[in-house]
C-alpha cells in the first residue's frame, strides 16, 4: 500500500474517476453520438474491422463454394419456381393496385404512401461483449445515419435500431438485445402489443411480445410487424414470427416468444432507413 | 530509470497491448465458444499490475479502461474506473497476498473477472434480468477468459523483463 501512495496512486485514481465522470456526462449529453474517444478509436480501427471482415467473408465464401454447392443448386431451383409464382402474383397485384387507385379517387380517399429512404451498409463487426447484442456497420453520421434509425436486412426484416453513431461507423442494437422496447402489430389479428428484449431469450436469439390484448388468439407462426405508433419507427417492418405463447410468473398475463425473421448471426448487408414517410 | 526509459517502457507495454486488443475485439468474437467470447482487456490490466505493482497497475488499468470503454456499447465510463481500481487491487494483492508470478496473476485475474461479472449481475438484477440466465453467460465467460491468462501474462512478462534491463532490445 505504501508503494501505491508513494507512486501517485491516489492521483491516478482521481484521474480515472474524473475521466469516468466526464465520459458519463458526455454520453448523457451526446445521446447516441459516440463520445470523442470512441469516435476516434472507431475511425482509426475502421480499416482493421473492414480487413478482418473481408477475410472472414472470403473464408466463408470459400467454404460455401467447396462444401455447399449441391445445396445452393437445389436452392436455386426452388428460387426459380418461387420467382415464377411471384411474377404471376405481381401481375395480379398490379391490376388490383390500378383498381384500388380508381376506387380511392372515386371516394376521395388520401392515397396510401410508403416512402422509405435507405442507406446500404455492411456489417463489419459483431459485439465483443456477451451481455449485449450489437453489430457494427460501415456507415456513420457522415452518410446521414442517426441514432434511432431502423436497420433492415435485404428482405426488409428488422435487424435492429442504430444505438450509437460515429463518423464512419455505427453501432446497431439488434432486436433481441435486452434493451429493445417498441410497439408491435400482429399481422393476422391487427392487435397491438409491445416488443421487449429479454436477457434470458437473448442467448437463444429470440425476444418477447408482451402486453397482449385480452382474448387474443395467437398461433405459432403469426407474423409480427412494427406498429409505427408515435412515429418514431416506420410501421410495417417485419420483426419475426411467434414461436410459442407462455403465461408469466404471476399467471395473469400472457407473453409470446418471438423468433426474429432476420438472420442476426449471419447478416452481412443491411439497409438503414434514414427517412420515412408513411400514410396508412 | 530515466524519463526516456520510462516512456519507452510504457510505449512497449502499449504496443504489447495491441495484439491482445486485436484478438479481443476482432478475432475471438467471431469464434465464440459455448456461446461466449472471452474478456482479454481486463486480463492485460491485471497482468501488468501483477508485474509492475499497484500504482503502475492503476495507471495501465486506466489506459486499458479507456480503450475498453470505447469498445463497449453504452459503457458510459464505468470500465475506466473499474479497470483502474482492479489494476490497483491486483497490484496490491500480488505484492502482499499472492506472488508476482503466473500463479498470482491467475488468482488476481480470476478475482477480477468474478468482480466484473458480479457487478454486471448486480446491475442486471436491478433491471430485473433473471439470475440463471446471467450465470449462464458469466460462468463460461470467466472460464473461457481464464484460458488466456498465461499467454497474456507471458507477453507482458517479456516486456517487463526487457524493460528492466539497461537496454530494451
Amino acid at each position: 500500500m505504501k508503494d501505491f501512495f508513494k507512486h501517485n496512486g491516489i492521483l491516478i485514481l482521481i484521474i480515472a474517476l474524473l475521466l469516468a465522470a466526464i465520459t458519463f456526462v458526455v454520453s448523457l449529453f451526446f445521446g447516441g453520438t459516440a463520445n470523442p474517444v470512441s469516435n476516434l478509436l472507431g475511425v482509426i480501427t475502421t480499416p482493421v474491422r473492414d480487413g478482418i471482415n473481408a477475410i472472414a467473408t472470403w473464408a466463408e465464401d470459400l467454404y460455401t463454394s467447396a462444401f455447399e454447392t449441391d445445396m445452393i443448386r437445389e436452392e436455386n431451383e426452388r428460387l426459380k419456381q418461387e420467382n415464377a409464382r411471384l411474377q404471376e402474383e405481381a401481375r395480379e397485384g398490379q391490376a388490383a393496385a390500378r383498381e384500388n387507385e380508381r376506387l380511392r379517387n372515386l371516394m376521395g380517399l388520401r392515397e396510401k404512401k410508403r416512402d422509405l429512404v435507405f442507406e446500404s451498409a455492411t456489417v463489419t463487426a459483431r459485439s465483443a461483449d456477451n451481455w449485449e447484442s450489437t453489430l457494427t456497420i460501415s456507415k456513420g453520421s457522415s452518410m446521414g445515419i442517426a441514432p434511432g434509425d431502423c436497420v433492415v436486412d435485404d428482405y426488409g426484416n428488422l435487424v435492429g435500431v442504430v444505438g450509437e453513431v460515429g463518423l464512419n461507423y455505427a453501432t446497431v442494437v439488434t432486436v433481441i438485445d435486452s434493451s429493445t422496447n417498441m410497439g408491435a402489430l400482429l399481422e393476422r389479428t391487427d392487435d397491438a402489443a409491445i416488443l421487449e428484449g429479454d436477457f434470458a431469450l437473448m442467448g437463444e436469439g429470440k425476444l418477447k411480445l408482451t402486453y397482449l390484448p385480452e382474448n387474443t388468439e395467437l398461433m405459432a407462426g403469426d407474423q409480427v410487424l412494427t406498429s409505427g405508433m408515435g412515429g418514431v419507427y416506420p410501421s410495417g417492418l417485419v420483426v419475426g414470427h411467434i414461436e410459442e405463447v407462455h403465461t408469466d410468473e404471476s399467471g395473469m398475463e400472457q407473453y409470446a416468444v418471438l423468433v426474429p425473421e432476420a438472420d442476426l448471426a449471419g447478416v452481412k448487408q443491411v439497409f438503414v432507413i434514414t427517412e420515412f414517410d408513411i400514410v396508412e | 530509470m530515466t524519463r526516456r526509459d520510462f516512456l519507452i517502457k510504457w510505449t512497449v507495454y502499449a504496443v504489447a497491448l495491441l495484439p491482445v486488443w486485436f484478438m479481443d475485439q476482432f478475432v475471438l468474437p467471431r469464434i465464440p465458444l459455448f456461446g461466449v467470447s472471452p474478456m482479454l482487456l481486463p486480463l492485460a490490466a491485471v497482468a501488468v499490475a501483477v508485474l509492475e505493482g499497484s500504482a503502475a497497475g492503476a495507471g495501465f488499468g486506466l489506459a486499458v479502461g479507456v480503450v475498453w470503454n470505447a469498445a463497449l456499447y453504452g459503457a458510459a465510463g464505468v470500465p475506466i474506473l473499474a479497470l483502474a481500481l482492479l489494476g490497483m487491487g491486483a497490484g496490491i494483492a500480488a505484492q502482499y497476498v499472492f506472488s508476482q508470478t503466473l500463479a498470482g496473476c491467475f488468482l488476481c485475474s480470476a478475482a477480477a473477472l468474478v468482480l466484473i461479472d458480479g457487478g454486471r449481475i448486480l446491475w442486471g438484477l436491478a433491471s430485473g434480468d433473471p439470475i440463471g440466465a446471467m450465470l449462464r453467460v458469466a460462468i463460461p465467460e470467466i472460464l473461457w477468459s481464464l484460458v488466456f491468462v498465461a499467454p497474456i501474462y507471458f507477453i507482458f512478462r517479456w516486456v517487463h523483463s526487457r524493460t528492466q534491463a539497461s537496454t530494451l532490445f
